[in-house]
């Protein structure tokens, strides 16, 4: 389907923007239609990129000209469809606004553009002896305003907390065309309403971020990583909630089940227990003695539940070794089945086992294959369906599983998404967590920002929503 | 102009793709795999190491994009349409990533199906280049004795000095248009010019020391051409190393360019002309110096799928051996090796460490080497920019991919920059030229050859 805007709105959006920050060729239109999310796929009418907070403004000046739908983007890595034009329209890549405007290291600050990789950000603070702690999976590739829109968390959550912790101030293009600023540099603010919290994890659907300031933090010292097998899912999930109310925060406390453990020995084979239910890999970060002290008790816990092995690596490239299987976890899923539906169902730490449980029941019911891994100390779960996106009847089953979780994950005070975002794929979900109420409000904050609707329409709840999910 | 709708969810049941049914929009013929188009997850991991999407910040000009592209057609949304044919050709085939992906996904393949797919009357090369390249691929390349009297003028060329006069004044920047920057360009490229090796070496060259096995050396074509010192060094290291080495006269190209350029037919044929060759001979292995036939002959199963039977297929496939793993798996004899005092950075070739997932040996071998010193470069495994005839193609975007690599090397201040691919050397070797700098570029085994006490095969007079 080509571009439905006439030759003569493309050339003025090419004179104000230059040629190159504008496409609406066929093809160009199909490769910014999806995300990382399966099965969805919904094609703009143009792609625009704005290399300024101006051009931003223009951008939405112009669609609101043209009554097009706009949807900001980043680098397309998002799990839920928040980038994606549900209704066509303009799409705003932010990427080509890259650059690390200041790092302060007086205020311990840095002060960055939308599209600037979360990584490149992490590396360049790094090189000043400062932490940027958020690593989402996708750190590489995602930019930071796409961070900021989804509050994207990652393995570090437990301790360090997810990108809303780091963020201090915004700017971003409101649809009425005016620039806001919320925030600022100083670490204590009350003044009015947050609207800077109110921004992040706003799947851009209450303004387009222009600018972005995070706090950083002096990195930890020292770590010391290990893993522990068991025999029992169950009991891998008791150990991580006895390894916090041992009052230890680890770093990282991840936890991979029975079909990851064996996905992974099938693709890289690096000599993991097969006949295990479950692993953690534990890592605690911070001054050289407490480090010591720590991984001492953390292993005393886990002797103590009944951990069937435990490994504490001693050097840098055991430390690698031992998290080798947690950072081969999706790959290994992926390689399975042609389609890989990878979900983020939360629950408080302490119904880790029951959700465990769950999800072995609702495998064995729909009949499928789900390897589950994912962020234990953030009760934060991966259950990760391997499916073929043209076997409809499976897929319908895949959703009815999904469904049938939740309805669990909710009723043990759970949200139906972690880190990942409502965006297209869980618009039904939202009200069975929050209620009709709940969603009423949402829908009037956003009015109060986008009064027609225009700004990434099809995001978090849609007008005629259907009420059950994807499907 | 309020917008309908357009979020419909793809109705899987159109999707179903039976084996041997024409697959969405691509012609029947040399299709891609369905089943590879679909492994993409759209995760993007690949996208911080595509250099096509690094130089254009397009997500068409990258793997995820291209991917998509291709299950577009597939599943019949998007036409086989010019700027797909483009893509696919625009490709480096660098196979970076599949190093990085997740769900290994091969789009450097699913691109070269899409060039296969690629006709005149939808995707146009530029004028002349069709020409070209059917006198290049079916007449010249399946052709040793062709391409090597076709190299008489060039070295003739060379000799009388011609070359000098035509590079200080500056005819060829007076032919028109892209002709003249690639003529230009290939004639900067070009290194001094010795006789091809093949005629000059007998079909066997019998193992120095103790014997450890028989090996069949694989003489590629630009190898043979424009680097025989180079094949030279391997042969003579090969049988240093306690190896008959095997020169089979009659083997052919291995069909890298054919694939390169989207002529399957004709690959097929080389490709099945060499498996008989090769497995004439009892071989421990078969070895070649140059990443892009290695990762060519490695993929024989997949190419001659139906057309051989397997068990030959996969005989051939067991024995095809990178020198560098080759030399590192047999366990160099390093007691009579000679120093070569020389510091060296090393450029993985993308065929030999994305396509082959060759990075460690080569450096094995390096360190094996008395004397090399090895200091890596930032982004070692980036291409360079040459991707066979992408660089001829694609002049402007090539400088800017060896730009990068140059910049790179510069930093590290070693002597020279080493690799194992002739396509890259050329490359590299024309970048280091054209930014005026003191350092060398070499093949690796060249200078393996230069720690040798003694030569089996000697050199041209």
């Amino acid at each position: 389907m080509p571009s439905r805007l006439s030759a003569q709105a493309i050339r003025e959006l090419e004179r104000r923007l230059g040629k190159e920050q504008v496409l609406h060729e066929t093809e160009d239109l199909h490769t910014y239609g999806y995300d990382a999310t399966p099965e969805l796929k919904s094609l703009p009418d143009v792609v625009l990129f704005p290399r300024t907070a101006e051009e931003v403004a223009y951008v939405v000046e112009f669609a609101n000209q043209n009554g097009l739908p706009l949807s900001p983007r980043g680098s397309g890595t998002g799990l839920s469809g928040g980038s994606i034009p549900a209704e066509g329209g303009v799409v705003a890549v932010m990427t080509r606004m890259n650059r690390i405007l200041e790092i302060d290291e007086e205020n311990l600050t840095a002060t960055v553009e939308p599209g600037v990789i979360t990584l490149d950000l992490a590396s360049a603070v790094a090189a000043r002896g400062l932490f940027y702690p958020p690593d989402p999976g996708s750190q590489k590739v995602s930019t930071i305003a796409g961070n900021v829109a989804e509050n994207a968390g990652g393995l570090r959550g437990l301790k360090y907390g997810v990108t809303r912790d780091y963020v201090m101030a915004l700017e971003a293009v409101l649809m009425d065309g005016s620039h806001l600023m919320t925030g600022g540099k100083a670490v204590k603010d009350v003044a009015g309403y947050s609207f800077r919290d109110l921004l992040v994890g706003s799947e851009g659907t209450l303004g387009i971020v222009t600018k972005v300031t995070v706090s950083l933090i002096p990195p930890p010292k020292a770590k010391k990583t290990m893993v522990a097998y068991f025999k029992d899912v169950a009991t891998a999930g008791q150990a991580v909630s006895e390894i916090v109310a041992a009052k230890i925060i680890p770093a990282t406390l991840e936890i991979l089940d029975n079909t990851t453990i064996n996905a992974i020995e099938d693709y890289v084979d690096i000599g993991l227990p097969r006949e295990m239910q479950g692993l953690l890999l534990v890592e605690v970060d911070g001054h050289p003695a407490e480090v010591e002290e720590e991984a001492a008790e953390i292993h005393e816990v886990l002797q103590r539940v009944g951990a069937d092995t435990i490994r504490i690596a001693q050097t840098d490239e055991e430390a690698e070794d031992l998290t080798a299987a947690r950072r081969t976890a999706l790959s290994a899923l992926a390689r399975v089945s042609p389609t890989t539906i990878l979900e983020d169902s939360t629950v408080p730490r302490s119904e880790l086992a029951s959700t465990f449980n769950e999800i072995a029941r609702l495998t064995k019911k729909y009949q499928l294959t789900v390897g589950t891994f994912g962020h234990a100390g953030d009760g934060n779960l991966h259950p990760t369906a391997l499916t073929d996106e043209r076997n409809t009847e499976e897929i319908t089953r895949v959703h009815a599983f999904f469904s049938e979780l939740y309805d669990h994950v909710l009723a043990v005070g759970g949200t139906v998404s972690g880190e990942h975002g409502i965006g297209m794929a869980k618009v039904g979900y939202l009200e069975r967590q929050i209620g009709s109420g709940g969603v009423k409000v949402m829908r009037r904050i956003k009015n109060a920002f986008d009064p027609d609707g225009r700004l990434n329409p099809g995001k978090m709840f849609i007008p005629e929503d259907p009420g059950n999910g994807r499907a | 102009m309020r917008s309908e709708p357009r979020y419909t969810k793809r109705d899987a049941e159109q999707a179903i793709h039976k084996p041997g049914e024409r697959l969405g929009n691509f012609l029947p013929e040399d299709a891609p795999s369905y089943e590879d188009i679909l492994q993409c997850m759209r995760c993007g991991f690949c996208l911080p190491h595509c250099p096509t999407f690094a130089i254009t910040n397009r997500e068409r000009s990258s793997p995820r994009g291209r991917a998509q592209l291709a299950k577009a057609v597939a599943q019949g949304e998007l036409e086989l349409s010019e700027a797909v044919c483009y893509e696919g050709f625009f490709c480096l085939d660098c196979r970076a990533c599949t190093t990085v992906c997740p769900a290994g996904v091969k789009v450097g393949p699913i691109m070269e199906h899409v060039r296969a797919q690629s006709r005149n009357e939808v995707h146009p090369l530029p004028p002349g280049w069709r020409q070209f390249r059917e006198f290049l691929l079916e007449y010249m390349l399946p052709n040793h004795d062709r391409l090597e009297d076709s190299m008489l003028a060039a070295r003739l060329y060379q000799r009388l000095g011609v070359q000098w006069m035509v590079r200080n004044s500056h005819l060829l920047e007076l032919a028109p248009g892209t002709l003249g920057e690639t003529a230009e360009k290939m004639d900067g490229m070009l290194p001094k010019l010795e006789p091809p090796l093949r005629n000059r070496v007998p079909e066997l060259v019998k193992a120095r020391g103790e014997k450890r096995g028989t090996v069949a050396y694989f003489i590629g074509c630009i190898m043979n051409l424009m680097y025989p010192e180079v094949s030279r060094a391997t042969i003579n290291t090969l049988a240093h190393q306690g190896f008959d080495v095997v020169i089979p006269k009659s083997a052919k190209c291995c069909g890298a360019p054919h694939l390169t350029e989207g002529d399957r037919e004709t690959a097929r044929q080389l490709g099945e002309h060499n498996v008989e060759t090769f497995l004439r001979w009892d071989l421990d292995a078969i070895v070649t110096d140059c990443a892009g036939c290695g990762a060519a002959l490695k993929e024989y199963e997949e190419l001659l799928e139906g057309r051989m039977d397997e068990r030959y297929l996969h005989e051939f496939r067991s024995r095809i051996r990178d020198v560098s793993e080759f030399l590192v798996g047999a366990g160099m004899r390093t007691e009579d090796l000679k120093p070569v005092d020389m510091t060296i950075t090393y450029h993985d070739p993308c065929h030999l460490a994305h396509a082959q997932g060759i990075a460690k040996e080569p450096r094995q071998l390096i360190e094996a080497i008395p004397g090399l010193k090895l200091v890596e470069m930032f982004e070692s495994n980036w291409c360079c920019g040459s991707g066979a005839n992408w660089g001829l193609l694609h002049p402007e975007e090539s400088e800017q991919v060896l730009d990068r690599k140059m910049a790179n090397v510069v930093k590290t201040e070693a002597d020279a920059v080493v690799t194992l691919n002739p396509g890259c050397h050329m490359q590299l070797a024309w970048g280091v030229r054209r930014s005026g700098l003191d350092q060398k570029a070499y093949h690796l085994m060249e200078l393996v050859g230069r720690s040798l006490p003694e030569e089996s095969v000697p050199p041209a007079s």
